[in-house]
Protein backbone atom coordinates (compact mmCIF):
# COMPACT_ATOMS: atom_id res chain seq x y z
CA UNK A 1 0.00 0.00 0.00
CA UNK A 2 1.63 3.34 -1.09
CA UNK A 3 1.55 5.67 1.92
CA UNK A 4 -0.07 9.12 1.70
CA UNK A 5 -1.38 12.33 3.75
CA UNK A 6 -4.96 10.64 3.68
CA UNK A 7 -4.20 7.17 4.57
CA UNK A 8 -2.09 8.69 7.60
CA UNK A 9 -4.93 10.92 8.68
CA UNK A 10 -7.71 7.48 8.19
CA UNK A 11 -5.36 5.60 10.49
CA UNK A 12 -5.29 8.35 13.10
CA UNK A 13 -8.76 8.40 13.24
CA UNK A 14 -8.97 4.82 13.39
CA UNK A 15 -6.71 4.60 16.19
CA UNK A 16 -8.32 7.20 18.16
CA UNK A 17 -9.85 4.52 20.59
CA UNK A 18 -12.07 4.88 23.84
CA UNK A 19 -8.77 5.15 26.01
CA UNK A 20 -7.08 7.34 23.77
CA UNK A 21 -9.93 10.01 23.88
CA UNK A 22 -10.20 9.58 27.64
CA UNK A 23 -6.35 10.47 27.06
CA UNK A 24 -6.20 13.12 26.15
CA UNK A 25 -9.73 14.85 27.19
CA UNK A 26 -7.86 14.06 31.21
CA UNK A 27 -4.65 15.46 30.42
CA UNK A 28 -4.11 18.11 33.08
CA UNK A 29 -1.21 19.74 31.79
CA UNK A 30 0.81 19.06 34.43
CA UNK A 31 4.24 18.40 32.98
CA UNK A 32 5.41 15.65 35.51
CA UNK A 33 5.90 13.63 31.73
CA UNK A 34 8.47 15.78 30.73
CA UNK A 35 10.66 14.92 33.99
CA UNK A 36 9.70 11.16 33.52
CA UNK A 37 11.30 11.00 29.93
CA UNK A 38 15.51 10.96 29.49
CA UNK A 39 15.07 13.45 26.35
CA UNK A 40 13.39 15.93 28.16
CA UNK A 41 15.70 15.61 31.41
CA UNK A 42 18.54 15.66 29.27
CA UNK A 43 18.56 18.01 27.00
CA UNK A 44 15.86 20.21 28.56
CA UNK A 45 14.43 20.78 25.30
CA UNK A 46 10.61 21.38 26.31
CA UNK A 47 9.73 19.65 22.45
CA UNK A 48 10.42 16.78 24.38
CA UNK A 49 7.58 16.47 26.49
CA UNK A 50 5.66 13.03 26.22
CA UNK A 51 2.40 14.60 25.89
CA UNK A 52 3.61 16.87 23.40
CA UNK A 53 5.50 14.59 21.02
CA UNK A 54 1.11 13.84 20.55
CA UNK A 55 0.44 17.10 19.23
CA UNK A 56 -0.86 16.18 15.75
CA UNK A 57 -2.99 13.11 17.13
CA UNK A 58 -4.50 15.37 19.76
CA UNK A 59 -5.63 17.88 16.78
CA UNK A 60 -7.05 15.17 15.27
CA UNK A 61 -8.91 13.93 18.00
CA UNK A 62 -10.17 17.59 18.96
CA UNK A 63 -10.83 18.35 15.33
CA UNK A 64 -12.78 14.54 14.97
CA UNK A 65 -13.98 13.77 18.09
CA UNK A 66 -14.88 16.80 20.13
CA UNK A 67 -18.02 19.04 19.52
CA UNK A 68 -15.67 22.16 19.84
CA UNK A 69 -12.96 20.81 17.86
CA UNK A 70 -15.56 19.61 15.03
CA UNK A 71 -17.23 23.42 14.86
CA UNK A 72 -13.52 24.94 14.76
CA UNK A 73 -12.50 22.94 12.04
CA UNK A 74 -15.86 24.07 9.93
CA UNK A 75 -15.30 27.39 10.61
CA UNK A 76 -11.45 27.36 9.64
CA UNK A 77 -10.04 28.21 12.85
CA UNK A 78 -8.31 24.67 13.24
CA UNK A 79 -5.95 23.99 11.10
CA UNK A 80 -5.45 20.73 9.39
CA UNK A 81 -2.58 18.31 10.16
CA UNK A 82 -0.32 18.31 7.04
CA UNK A 83 2.33 16.59 5.62
CA UNK A 84 4.94 19.19 6.37
CA UNK A 85 4.08 18.98 10.05
CA UNK A 86 4.15 15.07 10.62
CA UNK A 87 7.43 15.11 9.19
CA UNK A 88 8.64 17.81 11.62
CA UNK A 89 7.07 15.43 14.26
CA UNK A 90 9.09 12.36 13.02
CA UNK A 91 11.95 13.16 15.40
CA UNK A 92 9.64 13.61 18.07
CA UNK A 93 7.41 10.74 17.90
CA UNK A 94 10.61 7.91 16.66
CA UNK A 95 13.92 9.13 17.40
CA UNK A 96 13.27 10.97 20.94
CA UNK A 97 10.98 7.94 22.56
CA UNK A 98 12.03 4.38 23.29
CA UNK A 99 8.82 3.55 23.89
CA UNK A 100 10.18 2.58 27.61
CA UNK A 101 7.00 3.50 29.30
CA UNK A 102 8.01 5.45 32.26
CA UNK A 103 6.16 8.60 31.34
CA UNK A 104 3.02 6.02 31.75
CA UNK A 105 4.01 5.14 35.15
CA UNK A 106 4.69 8.86 36.02
CA UNK A 107 1.33 10.33 34.87
CA UNK A 108 -0.73 11.55 37.77
CA UNK A 109 -4.01 10.65 36.15
CA UNK A 110 -3.21 7.43 34.49
CA UNK A 111 -2.64 7.99 30.95
CA UNK A 112 -0.96 6.04 29.19
CA UNK A 113 1.22 7.99 27.15
CA UNK A 114 3.32 4.83 25.47
CA UNK A 115 0.21 3.36 23.96
CA UNK A 116 -0.55 6.92 22.72
CA UNK A 117 2.73 7.18 20.76
CA UNK A 118 2.65 3.56 19.82
CA UNK A 119 -0.90 4.26 18.09
CA UNK A 120 0.45 7.75 16.52
CA UNK A 121 3.02 5.58 14.93
CA UNK A 122 0.46 3.69 13.02
CA UNK A 123 -0.16 6.61 11.07
CA UNK A 124 3.34 8.12 11.03
CA UNK A 125 4.31 4.88 9.34
CA UNK A 126 0.97 4.95 7.09
CA UNK A 127 1.44 7.98 5.54
CA UNK A 128 5.19 7.64 4.72
CA UNK A 129 6.73 9.27 7.64
CA UNK A 130 8.44 6.50 9.36
CA UNK A 131 11.92 6.17 9.62
CA UNK A 132 14.28 4.23 6.77
CA UNK A 133 16.17 2.88 9.51
CA UNK A 134 12.71 1.23 10.94
CA UNK A 135 11.05 1.09 7.42
CA UNK A 136 14.13 -1.13 6.31
CA UNK A 137 14.15 -3.54 9.11
CA UNK A 138 10.55 -4.30 8.94
CA UNK A 139 10.82 -4.97 5.23
CA UNK A 140 13.76 -7.56 6.38
CA UNK A 141 11.54 -9.00 9.09
CA UNK A 142 8.89 -9.81 6.52
CA UNK A 143 10.77 -10.80 3.52
CA UNK A 144 13.44 -12.66 5.09
CA UNK A 145 12.53 -13.24 8.66
CA UNK A 146 14.87 -11.12 10.68
CA UNK A 147 15.24 -7.61 10.95
CA UNK A 148 19.06 -7.83 10.34
CA UNK A 149 18.94 -9.92 7.37
CA UNK A 150 19.66 -13.06 9.33
CA UNK A 151 19.02 -16.14 7.57
CA UNK A 152 18.69 -19.74 8.84
CA UNK A 153 21.94 -20.93 7.08
CA UNK A 154 23.42 -18.22 9.69
CA UNK A 155 21.70 -19.51 12.97
CA UNK A 156 22.87 -23.17 11.81
CA UNK A 157 26.68 -21.66 11.26
CA UNK A 158 26.04 -20.00 14.99
CA UNK A 159 24.75 -23.46 16.02
CA UNK A 160 27.86 -25.35 15.23
CA UNK A 161 30.35 -22.64 16.51
CA UNK A 162 27.99 -23.22 19.95
CA UNK A 163 28.60 -27.13 19.57
CA UNK A 164 32.47 -26.96 19.42
CA UNK A 165 32.82 -24.30 21.92
CA UNK A 166 30.45 -26.15 24.38
CA UNK A 167 30.85 -29.54 22.81
CA UNK A 168 26.48 -29.88 23.47
CA UNK A 169 24.10 -30.76 20.62
CA UNK A 170 22.03 -27.64 19.43
CA UNK A 171 18.71 -28.69 18.75
CA UNK A 172 16.70 -27.55 16.13
CA UNK A 173 12.81 -28.62 14.96
CA UNK A 174 12.63 -31.22 18.01
CA UNK A 175 8.93 -31.74 18.29
CA UNK A 176 7.35 -32.46 21.39
CA UNK A 177 10.47 -30.37 23.04
CA UNK A 178 9.18 -28.35 26.38
CA UNK A 179 10.72 -25.46 25.73
CA UNK A 180 11.28 -23.61 21.82
CA UNK A 181 13.84 -21.18 22.24
CA UNK A 182 13.91 -17.65 20.17
CA UNK A 183 16.48 -15.56 19.86
CA UNK A 184 16.68 -12.02 19.01
CA UNK A 185 19.12 -11.12 15.48
CA UNK A 186 21.48 -8.75 18.00
CA UNK A 187 22.12 -12.34 19.46
CA UNK A 188 22.83 -14.36 16.60
CA UNK A 189 25.42 -11.94 15.24
CA UNK A 190 26.87 -10.06 18.20
CA UNK A 191 26.53 -12.29 21.22
CA UNK A 192 26.78 -16.06 20.25
CA UNK A 193 27.39 -16.79 24.38
CA UNK A 194 23.88 -16.62 24.64
CA UNK A 195 23.06 -19.74 22.50
CA UNK A 196 25.77 -21.62 24.35
CA UNK A 197 24.62 -19.85 28.32
CA UNK A 198 21.15 -21.86 27.11
CA UNK A 199 22.53 -25.10 26.19
CA UNK A 200 24.60 -25.51 29.46
CA UNK A 201 21.65 -24.05 31.53
CA UNK A 202 19.04 -26.46 29.53
CA UNK A 203 21.50 -29.61 29.83
CA UNK A 204 21.99 -29.26 33.60
CA UNK A 205 18.46 -28.81 34.53
CA UNK A 206 17.44 -31.46 32.39
CA UNK A 207 14.78 -29.59 30.42
CA UNK A 208 14.16 -30.62 26.45
CA UNK A 209 14.34 -27.82 24.28
CA UNK A 210 14.64 -26.73 20.70
CA UNK A 211 15.35 -24.35 18.28
CA UNK A 212 12.55 -23.86 14.95
CA UNK A 213 14.04 -23.61 11.85
CA UNK A 214 10.92 -21.37 10.76
CA UNK A 215 10.73 -19.31 14.03
CA UNK A 216 13.96 -18.35 15.31
CA UNK A 217 13.69 -14.54 15.49
CA UNK A 218 12.25 -13.33 18.46
CA UNK A 219 12.34 -9.51 17.78
CA UNK A 220 9.52 -7.54 15.95
CA UNK A 221 9.55 -4.96 14.24
CA UNK A 222 6.30 -3.91 13.40
CA UNK A 223 5.80 -3.19 17.06
CA UNK A 224 8.51 -0.33 16.57
CA UNK A 225 7.50 1.27 13.01
CA UNK A 226 4.04 1.37 14.65
CA UNK A 227 2.63 -1.11 11.70
CA UNK A 228 0.47 -3.45 13.33
CA UNK A 229 -0.37 -5.83 10.14
CA UNK A 230 3.42 -6.47 9.98
CA UNK A 231 3.90 -7.10 14.07
CA UNK A 232 0.32 -9.97 13.48
CA UNK A 233 2.24 -11.74 11.24
CA UNK A 234 5.76 -11.68 13.08
CA UNK A 235 3.84 -13.28 16.13
CA UNK A 236 1.91 -15.49 13.65
CA UNK A 237 5.26 -16.86 12.24
CA UNK A 238 6.08 -17.61 15.97
CA UNK A 239 3.09 -19.05 16.78
CA UNK A 240 2.92 -21.64 14.07
CA UNK A 241 5.91 -22.75 14.81
CA UNK A 242 5.10 -23.83 18.09
CA UNK A 243 2.16 -25.16 17.16
CA UNK A 244 4.13 -27.56 14.80
CA UNK A 245 6.85 -28.80 17.38
CA UNK A 246 3.92 -29.04 20.01
CA UNK A 247 5.96 -27.12 22.58
CA UNK A 248 4.72 -26.02 26.02
CA UNK A 249 6.50 -23.08 26.56
CA UNK A 250 8.25 -20.47 24.23
CA UNK A 251 11.12 -18.62 25.90
CA UNK A 252 11.27 -14.81 25.00
CA UNK A 253 15.09 -14.01 24.83
CA UNK A 254 17.35 -11.42 25.97
CA UNK A 255 15.74 -8.49 23.81
CA UNK A 256 13.20 -6.37 25.43
CA UNK A 257 10.57 -5.17 23.10
CA UNK A 258 10.18 -8.56 21.63
CA UNK A 259 9.03 -9.85 25.15
CA UNK A 260 6.41 -7.20 25.13
CA UNK A 261 5.34 -8.18 21.81
CA UNK A 262 4.92 -11.65 22.28
CA UNK A 263 3.71 -11.77 25.47
CA UNK A 264 1.09 -9.03 26.07
CA UNK A 265 0.31 -7.82 22.49
CA UNK A 266 0.74 -11.01 20.59
CA UNK A 267 -2.84 -12.82 21.42
CA UNK A 268 -4.36 -9.13 20.85
CA UNK A 269 -2.42 -9.09 17.52
CA UNK A 270 -3.40 -12.61 15.89
CA UNK A 271 -7.27 -12.62 18.13
CA UNK A 272 -6.84 -15.49 20.09
CA UNK A 273 -4.97 -16.58 22.81
CA UNK A 274 -1.70 -19.03 22.51
CA UNK A 275 -1.76 -22.77 22.87
CA UNK A 276 1.21 -22.37 25.13
CA UNK A 277 3.00 -20.12 27.17
CA UNK A 278 5.16 -17.42 26.64
CA UNK A 279 8.05 -16.70 29.95
CA UNK A 280 11.25 -14.53 29.11
CA UNK A 281 14.37 -16.54 29.76
CA UNK A 282 14.62 -14.45 32.97
CA UNK A 283 11.44 -16.09 34.17
CA UNK A 284 12.42 -19.43 32.90
CA UNK A 285 16.23 -19.41 34.86
CA UNK A 286 14.65 -17.92 38.16
CA UNK A 287 11.44 -20.89 37.66
CA UNK A 288 14.83 -23.08 37.42
CA UNK A 289 16.57 -21.65 40.78
CA UNK A 290 13.41 -22.39 42.59
CA UNK A 291 13.22 -25.88 41.75
CA UNK A 292 16.69 -26.32 42.38
CA UNK A 293 17.55 -26.98 39.39
CA UNK A 294 20.46 -24.68 38.82
CA UNK A 295 23.43 -25.59 40.80
CA UNK A 296 26.33 -22.84 41.00
CA UNK A 297 29.82 -22.38 42.40
CA UNK A 298 31.69 -19.22 43.11
CA UNK A 299 30.75 -15.26 43.23
CA UNK A 300 31.83 -12.75 40.44
CA UNK A 301 34.53 -10.56 41.64
CA UNK A 302 33.46 -7.21 40.17
CA UNK A 303 30.54 -5.08 41.64
CA UNK A 304 28.18 -5.37 39.95
CA UNK A 305 24.66 -3.62 38.81
CA UNK A 306 21.67 -4.22 36.95
CA UNK A 307 20.54 -2.48 34.57
CA UNK A 308 16.55 -3.33 34.23
CA UNK A 309 15.49 -3.51 30.24
CA UNK A 310 12.37 -1.29 30.25
CA UNK A 311 10.15 -3.52 28.46
CA UNK A 312 10.46 -5.98 31.22
CA UNK A 313 9.83 -4.01 34.40
CA UNK A 314 7.10 -1.73 32.81
CA UNK A 315 5.87 -3.88 30.86
CA UNK A 316 6.31 -7.38 32.23
CA UNK A 317 7.01 -6.37 35.80
CA UNK A 318 10.20 -8.83 36.12
CA UNK A 319 11.61 -6.65 38.40
CA UNK A 320 12.80 -9.69 41.24
CA UNK A 321 13.61 -12.39 38.77
CA UNK A 322 17.05 -11.11 37.76
CA UNK A 323 18.04 -10.19 41.17
CA UNK A 324 17.39 -13.07 42.64
CA UNK A 325 19.30 -14.67 39.93
CA UNK A 326 22.21 -12.55 40.92
CA UNK A 327 22.43 -13.78 44.09
CA UNK A 328 23.37 -17.36 43.06
CA UNK A 329 26.69 -15.41 41.58
CA UNK A 330 27.10 -12.30 42.96
CA UNK A 331 27.66 -11.19 46.82
CA UNK A 332 28.43 -7.32 45.72
CA UNK A 333 25.66 -6.13 44.16
CA UNK A 334 24.66 -2.54 44.09
CA UNK A 335 21.37 -1.30 42.72
CA UNK A 336 21.16 2.21 40.85
CA UNK A 337 19.29 5.21 41.47
CA UNK A 338 15.58 4.75 40.36
CA UNK A 339 16.17 0.67 39.55
CA UNK A 340 13.35 -1.37 38.88
CA UNK A 341 10.06 -0.60 37.85
CA UNK A 342 10.96 3.49 37.03
CA UNK A 343 14.68 2.60 36.16
CA UNK A 344 15.84 4.60 33.41
CA UNK A 345 16.02 3.44 29.57
CA UNK A 346 19.29 2.69 28.05
CA UNK A 347 18.50 5.17 25.12
CA UNK A 348 17.85 2.96 22.47
CA UNK A 349 15.00 1.23 23.03
CA UNK A 350 11.53 0.97 20.40
CA UNK A 351 13.83 1.50 17.42
CA UNK A 352 15.53 4.66 18.21
CA UNK A 353 19.07 2.53 17.91
CA UNK A 354 17.87 1.43 14.49
CA UNK A 355 17.69 5.25 13.30
CA UNK A 356 21.18 6.59 12.74
CA UNK A 357 19.68 10.07 12.77
CA UNK A 358 19.02 9.93 16.61
CA UNK A 359 22.66 8.61 17.47
CA UNK A 360 23.88 12.68 18.28
CA UNK A 361 20.82 12.78 21.17
CA UNK A 362 20.75 9.16 22.25
CA UNK A 363 24.02 9.95 23.46
CA UNK A 364 23.07 12.96 25.05
CA UNK A 365 20.07 11.25 26.89
CA UNK A 366 22.69 8.40 27.94
CA UNK A 367 23.98 10.92 30.36
CA UNK A 368 21.05 10.16 32.85
CA UNK A 369 22.44 6.62 32.80
CA UNK A 370 26.09 7.83 33.60
CA UNK A 371 24.83 9.25 36.14
CA UNK A 372 22.96 6.36 37.77
CA UNK A 373 26.22 4.34 37.26
CA UNK A 374 28.83 7.30 38.69
CA UNK A 375 26.45 7.65 41.73
CA UNK A 376 26.05 3.76 42.33
CA UNK A 377 30.11 2.96 41.91
CA UNK A 378 29.50 -0.23 39.89
CA UNK A 379 32.18 -1.99 38.09
CA UNK A 380 30.38 -4.61 35.55
CA UNK A 381 26.63 -3.69 34.41
CA UNK A 382 24.31 -6.96 33.47
CA UNK A 383 21.08 -6.93 31.59
CA UNK A 384 19.10 -8.66 30.27
CA UNK A 385 18.45 -7.28 26.79
CA UNK A 386 21.17 -7.23 24.03
CA UNK A 387 19.89 -4.23 22.68
CA UNK A 388 20.31 -2.44 25.78
CA UNK A 389 23.68 -3.59 25.67
CA UNK A 390 25.19 -2.76 22.60
CA UNK A 391 23.75 1.03 23.78
CA UNK A 392 24.96 0.69 26.82
CA UNK A 393 28.37 -0.50 25.74
CA UNK A 394 28.61 2.39 22.97
CA UNK A 395 27.16 5.13 25.68
CA UNK A 396 30.37 3.83 28.05
CA UNK A 397 32.66 4.23 25.51
CA UNK A 398 31.17 7.56 24.14
CA UNK A 399 31.94 8.74 28.01
CA UNK A 400 35.01 7.03 28.55
CA UNK A 401 33.62 4.83 31.31
CA UNK A 402 35.96 1.40 31.29
CA UNK A 403 32.54 -0.59 32.51
CA UNK A 404 32.35 -4.15 31.35
CA UNK A 405 28.67 -4.74 30.20
CA UNK A 406 27.59 -8.64 30.33
CA UNK A 407 24.27 -10.74 29.83
CA UNK A 408 22.67 -11.96 33.02
CA UNK A 409 22.00 -15.88 31.10
CA UNK A 410 25.61 -15.93 30.17
CA UNK A 411 26.29 -14.72 33.62
CA UNK A 412 24.60 -17.52 35.34
CA UNK A 413 25.96 -20.19 32.90
CA UNK A 414 29.75 -19.26 33.96
CA UNK A 415 28.77 -20.17 37.02
CA UNK A 416 27.50 -23.62 36.56
CA UNK A 417 28.78 -26.52 37.79
CA UNK A 418 29.43 -28.60 35.20
CA UNK A 419 30.12 -32.26 34.58
CA UNK A 420 28.18 -34.15 37.51
CA UNK B 1 52.78 -32.39 22.49
CA UNK B 2 50.04 -32.96 19.74
CA UNK B 3 46.65 -31.37 19.85
CA UNK B 4 44.14 -32.73 18.15
CA UNK B 5 41.07 -31.92 19.93
CA UNK B 6 39.48 -29.08 21.68
CA UNK B 7 39.31 -31.03 25.05
CA UNK B 8 43.36 -31.20 24.85
CA UNK B 9 43.16 -27.59 23.42
CA UNK B 10 41.56 -25.94 26.21
CA UNK B 11 43.10 -28.45 28.55
CA UNK B 12 47.21 -27.31 27.20
CA UNK B 13 45.64 -23.50 27.59
CA UNK B 14 44.11 -23.53 30.65
CA UNK B 15 47.71 -24.38 32.34
CA UNK B 16 49.81 -21.38 31.13
CA UNK B 17 50.38 -18.69 33.16
CA UNK B 18 47.86 -15.37 32.42
CA UNK B 19 50.74 -13.56 30.64
CA UNK B 20 51.10 -17.06 27.99
CA UNK B 21 47.43 -16.79 27.69
CA UNK B 22 47.32 -13.48 26.49
CA UNK B 23 50.28 -14.15 24.02
CA UNK B 24 48.59 -16.91 22.37
CA UNK B 25 45.40 -15.76 22.23
CA UNK B 26 47.02 -12.56 20.38
CA UNK B 27 48.57 -15.51 18.23
CA UNK B 28 44.86 -16.34 17.80
CA UNK B 29 43.48 -13.15 16.72
CA UNK B 30 46.78 -12.07 14.39
CA UNK B 31 45.71 -15.57 12.25
CA UNK B 32 42.30 -13.82 11.44
CA UNK B 33 43.88 -10.22 11.67
CA UNK B 34 43.12 -9.74 7.83
CA UNK B 35 39.17 -9.93 8.34
CA UNK B 36 39.70 -6.48 10.28
CA UNK B 37 40.09 -3.12 8.80
CA UNK B 38 40.72 -1.32 11.80
CA UNK B 39 43.99 0.37 12.88
CA UNK B 40 43.52 0.02 16.57
CA UNK B 41 43.25 -3.56 16.22
CA UNK B 42 46.47 -4.39 15.00
CA UNK B 43 48.27 -1.38 17.09
CA UNK B 44 46.04 -4.48 20.03
CA UNK B 45 47.12 -7.51 18.93
CA UNK B 46 51.39 -6.10 18.56
CA UNK B 47 50.95 -4.70 22.03
CA UNK B 48 48.93 -8.25 23.10
CA UNK B 49 51.68 -10.71 21.39
CA UNK B 50 54.40 -9.52 23.07
CA UNK B 51 56.31 -10.67 26.31
CA UNK B 52 57.70 -7.38 27.25
CA UNK B 53 54.49 -5.50 27.08
CA UNK B 54 54.60 -3.01 29.89
CA UNK B 55 51.47 -2.47 31.78
CA UNK B 56 50.97 0.91 29.92
CA UNK B 57 51.21 -0.43 26.46
CA UNK B 58 48.71 -3.14 27.28
CA UNK B 59 46.11 -0.77 28.49
CA UNK B 60 46.15 1.37 25.58
CA UNK B 61 45.61 -1.84 23.84
CA UNK B 62 43.12 -2.49 25.74
CA UNK B 63 41.54 0.83 25.19
CA UNK B 64 42.31 0.37 21.82
CA UNK B 65 40.32 -3.24 21.65
CA UNK B 66 37.66 -1.90 23.20
CA UNK B 67 36.74 1.11 21.21
CA UNK B 68 37.35 -1.22 17.80
CA UNK B 69 34.51 -3.85 19.56
CA UNK B 70 32.07 -1.07 20.07
CA UNK B 71 32.58 0.78 16.65
CA UNK B 72 31.62 -2.70 14.88
CA UNK B 73 28.76 -4.09 16.56
CA UNK B 74 26.40 -4.51 14.11
CA UNK B 75 23.09 -2.20 15.96
CA UNK B 76 19.48 -3.46 16.85
CA UNK B 77 17.59 -3.50 13.27
CA UNK B 78 20.65 -2.36 10.73
CA UNK B 79 20.99 -5.07 8.11
CA UNK B 80 24.36 -7.40 9.02
CA UNK B 81 27.24 -7.11 6.90
CA UNK B 82 29.11 -10.56 8.17
CA UNK B 83 32.57 -9.51 6.72
CA UNK B 84 32.23 -6.10 8.81
CA UNK B 85 30.97 -8.64 11.68
CA UNK B 86 34.01 -10.92 10.82
CA UNK B 87 36.20 -7.93 12.09
CA UNK B 88 34.34 -7.12 14.98
CA UNK B 89 34.85 -10.51 16.07
CA UNK B 90 38.85 -10.46 15.48
CA UNK B 91 38.39 -7.46 17.71
CA UNK B 92 36.77 -9.54 20.50
CA UNK B 93 39.71 -12.18 20.25
CA UNK B 94 42.09 -9.49 21.08
CA UNK B 95 39.82 -7.62 23.60
CA UNK B 96 39.82 -11.36 25.37
CA UNK B 97 43.30 -11.79 25.46
CA UNK B 98 44.13 -8.71 27.07
CA UNK B 99 40.84 -8.39 29.23
CA UNK B 100 39.02 -11.62 29.73
CA UNK B 101 35.87 -11.09 30.88
CA UNK B 102 36.48 -14.22 33.67
CA UNK B 103 39.55 -12.91 35.06
CA UNK B 104 41.58 -14.67 33.16
CA UNK B 105 40.89 -18.44 34.00
CA UNK B 106 40.45 -18.98 29.98
CA UNK B 107 41.53 -16.03 28.16
CA UNK B 108 43.56 -17.82 25.62
CA UNK B 109 40.18 -20.20 24.83
CA UNK B 110 37.65 -17.25 24.97
CA UNK B 111 40.23 -15.59 21.98
CA UNK B 112 40.58 -18.45 20.07
CA UNK B 113 36.57 -19.18 19.81
CA UNK B 114 36.11 -15.03 19.16
CA UNK B 115 38.77 -15.71 16.49
CA UNK B 116 36.58 -19.18 14.94
CA UNK B 117 33.59 -17.34 15.30
CA UNK B 118 35.57 -14.62 12.94
CA UNK B 119 36.40 -17.38 10.54
CA UNK B 120 32.50 -17.93 10.48
CA UNK B 121 31.19 -14.90 9.77
CA UNK B 122 33.48 -14.75 6.61
CA UNK B 123 32.30 -18.41 5.35
CA UNK B 124 28.65 -17.01 5.95
CA UNK B 125 29.53 -13.69 4.20
CA UNK B 126 31.06 -16.51 1.28
CA UNK B 127 28.19 -18.36 1.32
CA UNK B 128 30.74 -21.47 1.83
CA UNK B 129 28.40 -23.00 4.31
CA UNK B 130 30.04 -23.93 8.35
CA UNK B 131 32.86 -25.53 8.19
CA UNK B 132 36.40 -23.78 8.43
CA UNK B 133 39.75 -25.04 9.15
CA UNK B 134 40.30 -22.75 12.25
CA UNK B 135 40.65 -25.38 15.14
CA UNK B 136 43.32 -27.14 13.21
CA UNK B 137 44.92 -23.82 12.79
CA UNK B 138 44.61 -23.12 16.37
CA UNK B 139 45.96 -26.29 17.34
CA UNK B 140 49.41 -25.92 15.34
CA UNK B 141 49.53 -22.48 16.66
CA UNK B 142 49.45 -23.80 20.22
CA UNK B 143 52.13 -26.62 19.58
CA UNK B 144 54.37 -23.99 18.43
CA UNK B 145 53.84 -21.97 20.84
CA UNK B 146 54.59 -24.94 23.68
CA UNK B 147 57.62 -25.90 21.73
CA UNK B 148 59.14 -22.33 21.64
Amino acid sequence: MAASLQKGIGVLKEVIDAPIASYFSSCVHCGLCAEACLFYTETGDPQYTPIHKLEPLRRVYRQEYTLMGRLAKLLGLSKPVTDDELEAWKPLVYDSCTLCGRCSLACPVGNDLVYMVRKFREGMAVSGHAPDGLVGASTRAVEIGSPMGVRLPAVQAQMKHVQQETGIDIPLDAEGAEYMVLMSSMEVINFPEYLGAIARIMKQAGKSWTLCSDAFEATNSGIQIGVSDIAKVLVQRIVDGAEKLKVKTVISPECGHAYTALRWEGPNLIGHPYTFKVLHILEVLDGFRAQGLLKTAGFEEARLTFHDPCQLVRRGGVIEEPRNLLKLVANNVVEMRDAGKMNWCCGGGGGVSAIEEAETLRLEAFKIKKAQLEECGATTMVTACANCRIVLEEGLEHYRMNIPVVGLTETIADHLVEGE
Amino acid sequence: MAINNDKDFKDALGKLSRERQRRVGALFAERVLALSHDDKVRIAVQAARRADASETELGAALQAAQAASVDSYTQCGHECNWDTQAGHFVAESVLASINPPDGGANAAWEAAMHARMARTCEAISAGRGTDNAEPGAQYRILEDFLNS
